[in-house]
Order: structure tokens, then sequence, then C-alpha cells
């Protein structure tokens, strides 16, 4: 009878059963986009590195600048050299939290992810929804959120400030395969 | 005197004309032709991740934004969301080289197999987890 109960217990309580404890993607997705009267601007990154740990809901993001492609070379050039001077700050880093993980569910979820971004040597927190997909396999975070250019000290020319937005969308797709060293 | 300032309005409508042409040109130039470019440096695949594994911030100021000719062993051959990706590995390092090729290269990517030696060209980005080359084309 104990034995039942026990058994009874932990499948009514666990709620996820993960195959490791850490789950990873080195081809993560993220993205930004500026929309302005003059042009609208749009780069992809797909080498960005996203762990989570599902024992605490901890998510650890990282990508290098350089990594934004940019269809224009130019621009490209310019946001690398001018804008976010990826030589001197060659990384951008969120380390946060997906907020009440452990009691998600094996499903489509939504749930806030609340953190700090690290861009051009400035660190800023950021809390936005975003949708956590949940299998056994695979856990798929996406959504997006804003930013203020200024909020990281990028500073825009003032020969293009109308070409570039003061509030840039970021979005983000990544999907996380377990993890085992 | 009416030709003379006819003569000057013109030059420098054609000078206004010439300069928007070539600054048009210049901010639609297209991203370097990776197939016709030439390396900057050729490298082996092990040697390029130790000078990552040992000085990070050194190596990525030396070879970020280098067009490298890489040759090592494939790991590796995947596909996300439309884009191949070979991994060059050995047997000593966790550590890796992550090549994301170029869309038209795809194709290629299928003709590898595992364990096989290969050189690839294509751009540094810098280090994360591993070495990452992007914009890469299978050279042999």
């Amino acid at each position: 009878m104990n034995k039942f109960y026990f058994i009874l217990f932990t499948v009514l309580f666990v709620n996820q059963t993960f195959s490791q404890d850490k789950y990873l993607t080195k081809n993560g997705f993220v993205s930004f986009f500026s929309h302005s009267l003059v042009e609208d601007i749009r780069a992809d990154n797909n080498q960005v590195l996203s762990i989570i740990d599902t024992k605490t809901g901890q998510i650890a993001i990282q990508l290098l600048m350089k990594s934004f492609f940019f269809k224009k070379a130019l621009m490209q050039e310019h946001f690398n050299e001018n804008y976010v001077e990826s030589y001197k700050y060659p990384k951008a880093k969120f380390k946060g939290e997906i907020i009440n993980f452990t009691s998600l569910n094996e499903d489509i979820n939504e749930t806030e992810i609340k953190g700090i971004l690290s861009l051009h040597g400035e660190e800023k927190e950021i809390s936005t929804i975003a949708i956590v997909d949940i299998q056994n396999k695979e856990i798929k975070v996406t959504g997006e959120f804003t930013v203020e250019v200024a909020d990281f000290n990028i500073k825009i020319p003032s020969v293009v400030i109308n070409n570039i937005a003061k509030t840039i969308k970021i979005s983000f797709e990544l999907h996380h395969k377990p993890y085992s060293k | 005197m009416k030709n003379n300032k006819f003569r000057i309005i013109s030059g420098i409508f054609i000078f206004v004309i010439i300069s928007l042409f070539l600054l048009l040109k210049s901010y639609n130039k297209p991203h370097k032709d990776i197939r016709t470019s030439k390396a900057d440096l050729t490298l082996n695949a092990e040697y390029l991740l130790n000078q990552f594994l040992e000085d990070e911030d050194a190596a990525s100021k030396k070879y970020a934004d280098n067009i490298i000719l890489l040759k090592g062993e494939v790991f590796e051959i995947s596909t996300h969301d439309g884009n191949s990706v070979i991994t060059l590995k050995n047997q000593y390092s966790d550590a890796s080289i992550i090549c994301q090729l170029i869309p038209e290269d795809n194709i290629n990517a299928l003709k590898l197999k595992k364990g096989q030696n290969v050189t690839i060209k294509g751009i540094c980005s810098g280090f994360l987890l591993d070495v990452i080359m992007v914009r890469c084309i299978i050279v042999k």
C-alpha cells in the first residue's frame, strides 16, 4: 500500500521528466529589427548558445556580435565598427531565469523570463513574456522584446539618426536539446 | 557670362550625380564573395582551436573577421532551419569548430562523411563554447 501511495505521489507531483539536467543549443536564433521612416534594418544570428538548467529554470544565453548577418555589407560593417564596437565587446550575454520553470507542464506554456542583458559593456534588467514549449527531448523558448539603443550606450551618428530606430525589437527562438558532457 | 554660369552649374550637377552614384554603390556593396576571395590564413583546425583555448581574447583579436582556409576532421554534419553546419573536432578536446555554410553550399554538405578530412573556407566570428566560423564553403 505504501509503495502504491509513493508511486501515486510521484506521478501526481512530477510534471516533467527530463532526460538530462541541462538542455542546450548552439544554433539558437536571435534577430533584431529596427523600423524607421527612412529604412528598415534587420540582422539575424544563427549561432546563439543557450543553456537551460532544468532543476532551477536558470537560462544562460551568449552570442557573438560578429555573427549577426545583415543583407547590406556596409551596414554590417558600421554595426560592428561604430555602433556595438564588437572588437571591444565581442559578445552579448543574457543571464536569467524562466519564472516557475519547475512547475511548468510538458506542454506549450507562456511564462516570464527575467534576467540581465549585457551588451556593449552595459547591463540592463530585462523582463519579457515567452513561450516555453516543453517536451521530453526538446525545450523550445520563443519570444520577443524591445530595447532602447541608448540604454546600452550605443551612439548613433547624427548623419544616420533617422535611419535607425531608438527602440529595437529583438526576437528569439531557441531549440534546446538534452546536453551531456 | 551666361555661358560660364551654365558650365559651372552643369559641372556641379554632374559632380553631384557622380557622387550620389558612388555613394549608392558603396551603400549597396555586396558581401565579400567567399568563393573568389583569397584566404587571409591557412590553418589546421586543431591549431586554431588551441589558440582560442589558450587565450580567447588574443585569439579573437587575431583571427576574428579573417577569411581562413581551415583543414580538419569532420565530426558532425547537421542542418538547422535550412542552414548546414559542419563541426570539426578531434578526439582530444570537448570544444570544436562550428562552421555554418552559405546556403548555396548546402548541397555539398551532403557529400561529406564523418571522420573525413575536409578543407573549409570561411570567416571566423570568435568563440563561445567552440570556435565559430560563418559564411563557409567546402573547398575540398
